[in-house]
């Protein structure tokens, strides 16, 4: 990752910006809603890979700013949203899409299911995602 | 399967408001199919996508609007390994891939 900042790098122009946006794994809540209301089921495990990541992308970046590559300007946390109509679509996705990276653990699970099985009819299933957005300027 | 991420845009509006893309040379570093690119593809002067994955570059080129042919453009690279000459961008953007 240290060698692909200094290679983005090399193609900025002076004073050219180097954005980073990528998901933080932070214990990402579920959640059922409806028109009515809003119900926290639980939230996802953070797994070793996820965490692994967060850890090699935060140790490039602060190479980056170390060797005097990069100057930090401004950098905000936001959320974003995976909504799925039900509770047992949101569980395949996170197997098939976020092995390794966030798990749900079995009582979480069963929350969500039954919140979502004797929620309104307009009931659905969400997943707060944490964002981290930073500006980097080149130096 | 219904599914929607970031119904929102928080993404777009976070994006925006930390950088001016109008007019800019942006490099957009693993694009996959060009989610992200869509959401800000019409500003900046040139655009050149870059994913190691193959087949998400040629959705993204597939799923390119013709206004944007000219400008846009998507190529199968990695950031360890950028084929392109010292100081060509003015904005590069990691688009959850680090």
């Amino acid at each position: 990752m240290v060698h692909a900042l200094d290679e983005i790098r090399r193609v900025l122009v002076t004073d050219g910006i180097l954005v980073d946006l990528r998901p933080v794994g932070n214990q990402w809540r579920v959640e059922v809603f409806c028109a009515r209301e809003t119900r926290q089921t639980g939230t996802l495990t953070d797994l070793p890979t996820g965490l692994e990541d967060d850890k090699a992308a935060n140790h490039a970046m602060a190479e980056g700013e170390r060797t005097g590559w990069f100057l930090r300007e401004k950098e905000g946390l936001f959320p974003i949203y995976y909504i799925w109509d039900s509770a047992s679509e949101m569980e395949e996705w996170i197997a098939a899409e976020w092995e390794g990276y966030v798990g749900l653990g079995e009582e979480v699970r069963r929350a969500t299911r039954s919140a979502w099985a004797l929620g309104d009819a307009d009931s659905r299933v969400r997943v707060e995602v944490q964002v981290l957005i930073t500006r980097w300027k080149k130096l | 399967m219904s599914f929607q991420k970031d119904p929102q845009q928080n993404e777009t509006k976070h994006l925006h408001q930390l950088a001016n893309f109008s007019d800019r040379r942006i490099l957009e570093i693993g694009c996959g199919e060009g989610r992200l690119t869509w959401r800000y593809a019409t500003k900046p002067a040139m655009t050149i996508a870059i994913d190691p994955d193959q087949d998400a570059v040629r959705v993204a080129t597939i799923e390119r609007p013709s206004d944007l042919e000219d400008r846009v453009h998507f190529s199968n690279a990695i950031a360890e390994r950028l084929p392109f000459p010292k100081e060509t961008f003015d904005i590069a953007l990691l688009s959850w891939s680090f």
